[in-house]
């Protein structure tokens, strides 16, 4: 996904659903993500709020992340790109 | 209420939109109610957009969409009136509690009690409750929650004597539950263990008593007894057993997040347990609901009472009907346990009676219901003067209705009723009356089965009924069209099939067969309206049937109502006012100066044996019994076009005749919009 690092994720599609996600557990509507946000970028981004990310995440799309998984996406846009391999 | 996109396009007003898609579901979709509750926040209605969010949090369990409902509360709840109950909330937890320490305050204020939550670090609740200088002093409590796991439970692996191991873990439990009544005067609310779903001694477990599951079984036994003793006055258990095994263990927890995030119970489930947490608070602070108020038709038993008969009805033989006779034990059971039972029903009284006191499959009798509303007005009207007969809050009351728009009539004009809505299917009714968390009471008393009669004394003895305020916004909201079309070779079954079955809405019940009704088509002077009914429910369909027959008369031609009826679905609506108006064009038109009208009593048809006189007919003595024994005859001098609610756009596509001697032209000319005021209003409203 390196290609698509640094560009905003957009409004419809899997991107779409991954920002009303992060949206709503971050309860930030005007948030805006691109594939190398971190979890540094964005205030209220903790563990806490990890958790619920990825739990909200396995819900909207319908997968499981490994145990390993759970903890070790390193930005934005690997996330989406496992959920858009994921959602076929 | 102008929500409605009243010409059929896609709504481009977001509440408009939503309110759509939610209208559009038997049961409206977690999703679909928060949508609409976001888009009536952007909108500033804060009092609807609250309502929307908790109806939201009634629909389902998805985490996001409880964080999302939750910020809409917050965001207008200084907005509102608090809710009527307050409390200060101490979650204790064995787990990561911050996520069910964040939905309590919105699953609290859906229940009716404010509160505010304190959340103790997770496994230090011993230390809080025994050190007087930690925060949960300083918090001072009135509620305590012990939110713990099995896994908190410490029992040692097959013990010696199974009782006494268990007694031992017991004493520490309730030495806690001594700390927080003393230091603090608060109530406990407990959450029960969960027998984990893997049981390493498999089926042996059922018969060892000190295998794991035994013992977790025994000693969750064991603590519900103790909370029922005198020792245990102001504690309250969530069964965290039942409501797992209602989603599936593995559901409720995830190992994955055991171990990643402590979250012993999954996020799928912390709503859930949100929920029925607040629920067992709220009951504890004597905010639980009261009255279970009961639709009839469609809800306790299948079918149209006033169509199929005392002993027509859906109840008791067949699946449906098995479905139907499960719904009314669990209602029963509701009973035993001190929930009192209304009944609101459109429906003739005296048949309705007739049904309990003589339908052998009928398991409610009519004293079990302490009132007992069965009439024609509308339903927020009859729910209010239900609460008014028991002289309880609207904010006691639970409306049980198999038809969406009655619920949304409901939740709407009396927005303190709790609303539950019943799936399509007659099988799922029970699960949806069970799952509604809020008729939870703290303790069973003598006094809860005798409930029902207390409040049936009380009712006897209440006043007046309360007038809808807004039952014309409701109308207006439900953005109904009409459209009226002469016979017809596309509808002359139809009607031929309505004159056939329509019992109550029916002024004179001529049965004319298919071959009759073809002649009036073809006939130049009979004039119909085959009336059609949409709303943003649903499109109900040819629903409405007016014949009238062009006869002379002493001073001119006269329009003869020979059969006028709707169909039950649509009584209340005021669609006969505006069919009076098309008559009165249509008369007009054809150059007629009276317009005649007959009712015929038949045992069905008493509510509209009125109608014409509403109307503003006068009696014609003399027609009297001309159609019949106990006929009357009424007549109403051609007025200028009548003034009708208008609550109904209504499109006309009725032309008389060409036939029609000395009328073609006026009658051409009556189709403008001139003659048809309801018509030209509505436009008028919507340009």
């Amino acid at each position: 996904m390196s290609g698509t690092t640094g560009d905003l994720l957009g409004e419809d599609g899997v991107d779409g659903r991954v920002l009303r996600v992060f949206r709503e557990v971050l309860g930030d509507e005007q948030l805006q993500l691109s594939g190398s946000t971190t979890a540094q970028d964005v205030p209220g981004w903790d563990s806490l709020a990890h958790i619920n990310i990825m739990f909200s995440l396995e819900s909207e799309f319908g997968v499981q992340f490994t145990d390993a998984q759970l903890t070790s996406f390193a930005d934005v846009g690997e996330l989406r790109g496992f959920l858009a391999r994921a959602a076929g | 209420m102008d929500a409605v996109d009243q010409h059929g396009h896609e709504p481009r007003d977001p509440v408009a939109r939503a309110l759509a898609v939610v209208s559009a579901q038997q049961v409206p979709a977690q999703r679909a109610c928060l949508d609409l509750a976001r888009a009536l926040s952007a909108a500033g209605d804060a009092r609807r957009a609250v309502q929307w969010a908790f109806a939201s949090l009634d629909a389902g369990e998805d985490f996001a969409g409880w964080l999302a409902a939750s910020r809409v509360w917050e965001r207008h709840r200084a907005e509102l009136a608090p809710a009527p109950r307050r409390a200060r909330v101490a979650v204790l937890g064995s787990y990561t509690t911050t996520q069910l320490t964040g939905l309590l305050p919105v699953a609290c204020a859906r229940a009716g009690v404010e509160v505010e939550v304190y959340e103790c670090g997770y496994g230090l609740y011993r230390q809080e409750l025994l050190d007087p200088a930690s925060g949960l002093h300083a918090f001072a409590p009135d509620v305590v929650v012990l939110a713990v796991d099995a896994a908190e439970v410490d029992l040692p692996p097959s013990p010696a004597d199974p009782a006494a191991a268990v007694e031992a873990e017991l004493e520490r439990w309730t030495s806690l539950w001594d700390l927080a009544r003393e230091r603090f005067g608060a109530r406990v609310v407990h959450h029960g263990a969960v027998v984990p779903p893997d049981e390493p001694m498999g089926h042996l477990a059922a018969r060892v008593p000190g295998s794991r599951s035994a013992l977790l079984r025994r000693f969750s036994e064991r603590l519900g007894e103790v909370a029922a003793s005198p020792a245990g006055r102001g504690v309250a258990l969530v069964d965290c057993e039942r409501l797992a095994s209602d989603v599936g263990k593995r559901t409720w927890s995830d190992p994955r997040y055991v171990h990643a995030a402590k979250q012993a119970v999954s996020l799928a489930c912390v709503p859930l347990l949100a929920r029925h947490t607040a629920a067992v608070i709220a009951a504890q602070l004597g905010a639980s609901r009261k009255c279970l108020v009961l639709d009839l038709d469609g809800t306790l038993w299948g079918g149209v009472l006033g169509e199929v008969g005392v002993h027509g009805v859906t109840l008791g033989a067949g699946p449906a009907g098995e479905a139907f006779s499960a719904f009314q034990r669990h209602v029963l059971a509701l009973k035993d346990k001190g929930v009192v039972l209304a009944v609101c029903s459109k429906n003739d009284e005296h048949l309705v009676r007739q049904v309990f006191a003589e339908n052998p499959e009928m398991l409610l009798s009519l004293d079990d219901v302490a009132v007992l509303e069965a009439s024609w007005q509308d339903k927020p009207t009859a729910v209010r003067s239900i609460a008014a007969a028991l002289g309880v809050g609207e904010d006691a009351l639970v409306f049980v209705d198999d038809n969406p728009a009655e619920r949304e009539a409901v939740r709407e004009l009396v927005p303190a009723v709790d609303v539950v809505p019943l799936p399509a299917e007659p099988a799922g009714y029970v699960a949806a009356l069970a799952r509604y968390p809020f008729f939870e009471t703290d303790a069973l008393t003598a006094e809860d089965a005798a409930r029902t009669e207390q409040y049936r004394a009380r009712a006897r003895a209440a006043g007046q009924r309360e007038a809808a305020g807004s039952l014309e916004d409701f109308l207006r909201g439900l953005g109904m069209r009409a459209h009226v079309a002469p016979l017809g070779e596309a509808n002359t079954a139809r009607v031929a099939q309505l004159l056939g079955k329509t019992n109550q809405f029916n002024l004179t019940t001529r049965r004319h067969s298919l071959a009759d009704v073809q002649a009036f088509a073809a006939d130049p002077d009979w004039h119909a309206q085959v009336v059609r009914l949409s709303d943003r429910f649903a499109d109900h369909g040819v629903v409405g049937v007016l014949l009238a027959h062009r006869v002379p008369g002493p001073e001119g031609p006269e329009l003869d109502v020979d059969s006028w009826l709707l169909s039950c679905r649509v009584i209340g609506r005021t669609l006969e006012d505006e069919m009076l108006g098309v008559l009165v064009a249509q008369a007009r038109a054809l150059g007629c100066t009276r317009l005649r009208g007959t009712y015929v009593p038949t045992a069905k048809n008493g509510q509209v044996a009125g109608l014409y006189e509403r109307l503003g007919f006068t009696r014609a003595p003399q027609e009297d019994g001309r159609a019949g024994e106990g006929s009357t005859g009424w007549v109403l001098p051609v007025p200028e076009p009548v003034r009708t609610p208008g609550l109904v756009r209504v499109e006309v596509d009725v032309r008389p005749r060409a036939g029609a001697e000395g009328a073609a032209e006026q009658g051409a000319a009556g189709q403008d919009d001139d003659e048809v005021p309801a018509q030209r209003r509505q436009e008028e409203v919507l340009q």
